[in-house]
This record gives C-alpha cells, sequence and structure tokens, in this order.
C-alpha cells in the first residue's frame, strides 16, 4: 500500500465535499429536513442559504470524538479509511456511520436555520429556500488548501446560485459568506448578487425585534470571519441593544477576538479543545453566563471549551432572538 | 516519497504534549499578560509609534523590490568603512565563509540570532573544533539544556526558574538556588571572562543601512555590546532582507521594532559601522583599539530572494522579528516553539517553506495555524499571514496530488 500523503481526514472531507457536495456526504433533503414545515417558496428575490454548516455540526463533533480516541495516523485509523472505501463501494458512506453512533444535538442544530427564518419573516422578509441550491459553501476546500478542487466547486455552485434568480443570498454562516463575497468573485465569474449575513439581514430591522427579558448581561464571542473579514461586530452590540440586553465585553473582542479553536477541530481535536477553554475562560471573566456568537463553528467548538460543572451558556444569536418571538 | 501523514503524526504528538506541560503553560499565561500591558503602556507613552509603523512599512516594501541594489551598496560602504562584506547564497555557503574566517581551535562568544539558529552556527563551528558560547541567556540555558529556542526574544520561555537552577548546579558544580538574580549573576561572572579571552564575536542584526554600511542591533542584557566590542574579532551575520536605504531608516525600523518587541525603550542600540579604530597618535588611523580590529558582515541569501520574486510571499520579508504575533496567537500561547522548527507560529510556517526546509517540513505548521488573523491585527508590518498559509496549503495540496 503506498504511504499516504496527506492526513486521511483531509482526503476525506475534500472527497465528500466534492462527491456529494457536503464535508460529511449529508444528503440535500436530508440537509432540508428543518424546512419542511415552513413551506417555504423555492424562488423569490432572497434566498436562505444554510450550506448544510449547522447542520454538519453534531457529527463533526461526533467524527472529532473518533479522531481523537483513534489517532488519525496510526493504522486503525489506515485500516478505518480502507472500511471505508470498501463501504462506500456498497453506497453507504462510513463517515456518517461513525459519526451517526455518537450523534447528539442533532435537533438543537437543525433548529437554528427553522429560527432563522422565522424570525426574518417575522420582520417582514419573503424567503425563499431551495433544497437543491442549498449546496455546501466550499470554505474547507478553500481552508485547507484544495484550490483545484475549489475551482470547479465554484463553478458547479455559481451555477446553481445563478438559476435560482434570487437578488440577495442570506447566509447564516460567515463562512458561507466570505466564500460568496470575497473568495468566489476571485477565482470565478460569481452573479452579481447581494451576500449578506443574518445578522446584518437583522440588523437593518433590528427595531421590529420583539425585546427580551432577560435581566442578565450577556457577551458575545465574536467571530474571527465575521468580525476580521465581514467587518461585522458592532451589528451585533447594535441588535442586542435593540432588544434591551446588556451585554458586556471580554477583554479581546470585536477585530481582537480570540478564535474558538474550530479551525484546528479536524487535525489537532486536542490543541483545538485547549484553545475553545481558554476563550470560555477569557468571556467568563466579563462575570455574564450567557456567551453568544453567530458562526456554526464557533458555537461547535466553544462548546467543547465547556466545562460540565460551568455555569456558561452558549447560545446562538438566532437562539437567543428567537426567544422573543416564543412567547 | 515523504509521507506527510508521518511528519503530522510526530508533531501532532509533540504539540499536543506542549500544550499539557505545566511549565510551557504557566510561563506563557505570564509572558502574554506582561507583553500585552508592556505594549500597551508603551504605545500610551510613545503614541507616535502605529504611525512610525506604516512609514517603516513603506521602506521595507521599497526595500525588498530594490534589495539587490541595498545590498551592492551596503557592502561597498562596509568596504569603504574597512570592514569585509559578503555574501552567501546559501546555509553552505555561510557556513563556509564563517569556518574560513574562524578557522579551528578558537573560542567564540555568539550573540542571540534568528538566522544564527537557522544556520545551526554553534553546532557547525563546535564541529569544526571550536568553543562556541551562547551569551544570551536565555540561549545559554538552552545550550546547556541541549534544547532549542522556544520564542524568537525569549528563546528559553518554557524553562522556570527551578529548572534553570537544577541546570546551573549541575554545570558549575555547586548549588546554585532558584532565584533568578543569582542565576542571573553567575552567568555574568562566568561569560565575562569568556567575552575577554574570545578570539571571535559572533551577532545577527535587526537592520542594516544599505547607505552607512551601519548594523543595528538591539538589545537589554548588554551582551551583545561586550560580544562585538571585546574580541579582537567581529563577524556580523545578517539576511539580506535586512537591510533599508539608510540610517535614518534604520532608525525608525529599530524604534518600531523593540516598541512592538515588548521593550518601551531597549537598554542598548548598537551601531557598528566598522573595525575599531583611533587616530589619537599624529593622527594616523590605527585599527584595532580597543574593540575589534577585524570586522566582517556575511550576507546570507538561502532562499529569501525566492521569497521576494514571489509576489504573494514577498511580505513576509517585512517581518521585524518584534515576536508580537506569537503573543496573540491561541495556539502558540498554549504550545510555544513547539508550534514551530527555527521559525515559529504563523509567520514562522512561511518562513520555513522558504528558508528551513520548504513545504514538505512546513506543511504540518501550516495546518495548525488557525488562520484567525489576529497576528495581523498586532503586526505593525500588518503582514497577511492568514492569506499566505492558505496559498501554501495549496502548494502543499498540489505537491501530494
Amino acid at each position: 500500500m503506498p504511504a499516504k500523503k496527506i492526513p486521511p481526514v483531509l482526503e476525506i472531507l475534500r472527497d465528500n465535499i466534492m462527491n456529494y457536495g457536503n464535508p460529511l456526504a449529508l444528503k440535500p433533503k436530508e440537509n432540508a429536513t428543518w424546512a419542511k414545515d415552513l413551506l417555504l417558496p423555492t424562488k423569490g428575490e432572497i434566498l436562505f442559504y444554510s450550506g448544510g454548516e449547522y447542520q454538519l455540526l453534531p457529527y463533526i463533533d461526533s467524527l472529532v470524538k473518533t479522531i481523537t480516541y483513534v489517532d488519525s495516523t496510526s493504522k486503525i485509523f489506515s485500516w478505518l479509511m480502507e472500511a471505508r472505501k470498501i463501504v462506500n463501494l456498497t453506497g453507504i458512506n462510513a463517515e456518517k456511520i461513525y459519526a451517526s453512533l455518537l450523534a447528539k444535538d442533532k435537533a438543537r442544530f437543525y433548529s437554528i436555520n427553522y429560527k432563522a427564518v422565522v424570525i426574518l419573516q417575522k420582520l417582514g422578509y419573503e424567503v425563499c429556500y431551495d433544497s437543491q441550491s442549498d449546496l455546501y459553501s466550499g470554505a474547507l476546500l478553500y481552508e485547507l488548501g484544495f484550490w483545484r478542487d475549489l475551482k470547479n466547486y465554484a463553478s458547479r455552485l455559481t451555477e446553481i446560485i445563478r438559476k435560482t434568480q434570487a437578488k440577495t443570498l442570506v447566509c447564516i454562516s460567515p463562512h458561507a459568506a466570505e466564500m460568496f463575497k470575497l473568495i468566489y468573485p476571485q477565482l470565478i465569474d460569481f452573479p452579481q448578487i447581494e451576500v449578506i449575513t443574518f445578522i446584518e439581514l437583522v440588523w437593518r430591522k433590528r427595531e421590529f425585534l420583539p425585546p427580551l427579558n432577560f435581566d442578565n448581561p450577556v457577551v458575545i464571542h465574536d467571530s474571527c470571519r465575521l468580525a476580521r473579514e465581514l467587518g461585522v461586530s458592532q451589528e451585533l452590540r447594535d441588535i442586542l441593544s435593540s432588544v434591551n440586553v446588556k451585554s458586556v465585553e471580554p477583554f479581546r473582542n470585536r477585530e481582537w477576538t480570540t478564535c474558538c479553536g474550530g479551525p484546528s477541530k479536524m487535525l489537532f481535536p486536542q490543541i483545538s479543545k485547549i484553545v475553545a477553554g481558554r476563550r470560555i475562560a477569557e468571556l467568563a471573566e466579563t462575570g455574564a453566563r450567557t456567551v453568544l456568537t453567530s458562526c456554526p463553528y464557533c458555537l461547535s467548538a466553544l462548546q467543547s471549551g465547556v466545562d460540565n460543572s460551568s455555569e456558561i451558556m452558549l447560545e446562538d444569536f438566532v437562539e437567543f432572538l428567537y426567544r422573543g418571538f416564543e412567547k | 516519497m515523504v509521507d506527510l501523514n508521518k511528519e503530522f503524526g510526530a508533531y501532532s504528538k509533540n504539540l499536543n504534549k506542549a500544550s499539557k506541560d505545566s511549565n510551557i503553560n504557566n510561563a506563557m499565561t505570564r509572558a502574554v499578560k506582561s507583553y500585552r500591558e508592556n505594549v500597551a503602556t508603551a504605545m500610551e507613552r510613545y503614541p507616535h509609534t502605529p504611525e512610525l509603523a506604516k512609514e517603516v512599512r513603506k521602506i521595507k516594501e521599497y526595500s525588498i523590490e530594490n534589495n539587490e541594489m541595498l545590498l551592492a551598496q551596503a557592502m561597498d560602504a562596509i568596504e569603504k568603512n574597512k570592514g569585509k562584506a559578503f555574501f552567501a547564497t546559501d546555509r553552505a555557503d555561510a557556513l563556509r565563509i564563517l569556518r574560513d574566517l574562524i578557522g579551528t581551535g578558537k573560542t567564540v562568544v555568539k550573540g542571540k540570532s534568528m538566522l544564527g539558529e537557522e544556520l545551526q552556527v554553534r553546532h557547525n563551528l563546535e564541529e569544526a573544533g571550536n568553543e562556541v558560547w551562547e551569551t544570551d541567556l536565555g540561549e545559554f540555558i538552552l545550550q546547556l539544556k541541549n534544547d532549542r529556542p522556544m520564542h524568537i526574544l525569549s528563546p528559553a520561555i518554557h524553562v522556570p526558574r527551578e529548572q534553570v537552577a537544577e541546570i546551573f548546579s549541575e554545570f558549575f558544580q555547586k548549588e546554585v538556588p532558584p532565584v533568578i538574580s543569582e542565576e542571573v549573576g553567575i552567568v555574568r561572572e562566568f561569560l565575562r571572562e569568556k567575552y575577554f579571552n574570545a578570539d571571535v564575536g559572533i551577532s545577527g542584526a535587526n537592520v542594516v543601512a544599505a547607505d552607512t554600511g551601519q548594523v543595528v542591533i538591539i538589545e537589554n542584557e548588554g551582551n551583545v555590546r561586550l560580544c562585538t566590542g571585546a574580541p579582537p574579532v567581529h563577524i556580523v551575520l545578517v539576511g539580506i532582507e535586512k537591510l533599508v536605504p539608510t540610517f535614518l531608516d534604520a532608525m525608525k525600523v529599530s524604534e518600531v521594532t523593540w516598541r512592538y518587541a515588548n521593550y518601551t525603550a531597549p537598554s542598548y542600540l548598537n551601531v557598528i559601522s566598522g573595525p575599531s579604530k583611533t587616530g589619537d597618535i599624529e593622527k594616523v588611523t590605527t585599527y584595532g583599539a580597543h574593540g575589534p580590529k577585524e570586522f566582517y558582515v556575511i550576507f546570507v541569501d538561502n532562499g529569501r530572494s525566492d521569497m521576494m520574486k514571489e509576489e504573494s510571499f514577498k511580505q513576509a520579508l517585512y517581518c521585524l522579528r518584534c515576536g508580537g504575533c506569537m503573543y496573540e496567537c491561541p495556539v502558540f500561547q498554549v504550545t510555544a516553539g513547539y508550534y514551530g522548527r527555527t521559525y515559529l507560529s504563523g509567520i514562522g510556517s512561511v518562513w520555513t517553506t522558504f528558508v528551513d526546509g520548504g513545504v514538505e517540513k512546513a506543511a504540518p505548521m501550516l495546518y495548525t495555524c488557525l488562520r484567525c488573523g489576529r497576528c495581523v491585527e498586532r503586526c505593525p508590518m500588518h503582514i497577511d499571514v492568514p492569506l499566505m498559509v492558505g496559498k501554501l496549503r495549496s502548494k502543499v495540496i498540489e505537491a501530494t496530488d
């Protein structure tokens, strides 16, 4: 058997994205289960784009646990990878099998998309959603250096986005927004479409958000992508002010924010967990016990840094704002 | 075929081990806190610094574009100053020049130099039969510990005083208490004798002014003063990226470097133009008065000109080596120099690719970077490390496809 040249986990992610349009080979239909009760039109001016990113999280977490326990450079892991190829021949995806065995919080992460769309609807936005156009953004191909594959993938994705004829693409994940707004236009002839994050769209109509009856201060964990690449940080604070919630600032925030550790989750899961724990400690130093973020990977990575005995409660901005509509 | 997976495996084990090392953890926590406080205080006291940094970025941009011309100018100026300048294309060339100048059986005192680490100068000179002493306290500790630097400015950042006491007690054959002032004192006494009996002093340089041929070295301990002033021969090893057009430019680069390197004002700024000289007797210039009689500068390329040619990567050469980015790197904060080889952390992975092993050796480092971008915020030159890391990852993949 020839020596494996790059860590197998990278190969898996690449193969899955290129072959299935999703890092963990989740099917579009499965990705879209959150939307079935919303009966959203498939065509419209504002296209909601999930990219399947929140849906990936429970699987990624489980996969990371597998990687942490089974050294990704060991013979056992190589054997598992070989097994994967055999299983793939039979049409079943191996990662999904071992990931599913440990999958938790699936309902929670899937529902974030649902809640985001409801919030947008309540604010008066007419949102459309097409599960077939909700292909993964390709951010991991970019991050991990699969740039040749990325170019092919970008063409495929661009064609799908173009066909929707939407004027605005609203991304719930800042990683997807970065790809559509900053990366793809450099690579290919990307459609002339407004790319906006969920946060920015909510910010435009923040005065219509119902006030929240939340007495304790919260602390914002700025996502690196959102704050640095997309320049969105004040918007989060403005939204909280508009719902009468007091936020406190950690020592490192906005463009100086500390990374959640998420990017090294696949290759260096132990380091990722330590980095997450340290960030949680920074956030906890403010005295706030509720941490809010607006990035699926930050949410997932930071969760791994929260000790079981900790009083810290971690929520996505979507979950937090949705409280106002649950009354 | 190089099995990158294996490289990742060994590296990853060390990284995980480092992240659980309480010595590293305590030392880094203290260092990060003190760095942030000191730099904040320094910026308050000298608020012109960020503007000066912008000016320095322009100086560096110009200097890298015109490096060949500046190199010729600097070499000429050094010769006019009665020094001797050499150009070394790579590591082997640099070591050959160095060995030719030093020979064998000599005592050499050396100041801290990242280029020295890159070229593995000490080991090489020892192999050639010389006695070499690192005189920077941190480097001295590592020399005795047979370890490598864990930070570019504070190389022994991971060794607490208790461990230093153990190392010193064994080396000096007497009980050295874990009291920092006593630890510093015993090294001072030991090295003092070495400076004055050494045949050669070696130093690096923070910046070189091409017009005057003046070499500038920032330091706090005073070891560089002694290394470069006491022995009869002084040899400077410097990367070609350190050249700037004028002496005034060199001063601007220096101020920005030390300010972001945690020094409000360094204890010493050494400016060396040539050998020591006097004209006090009959106005006849005589070389080798109190300082070195011979002064040599070896300009080293070793991959730097390749970096200069690459539009995407030449900004890495603007690095002032202040080390600020490392204090802000969430991974470096928990692993110190285990996130690296000779050069450390994100910027180090770019340097490793070009000057210390190529993209294969750099691969584990390149994938350790979170690409979070806080280093860019801290960097006085605003070097876009995440962008370069992304591009180099794509080269790793291309090389293995």
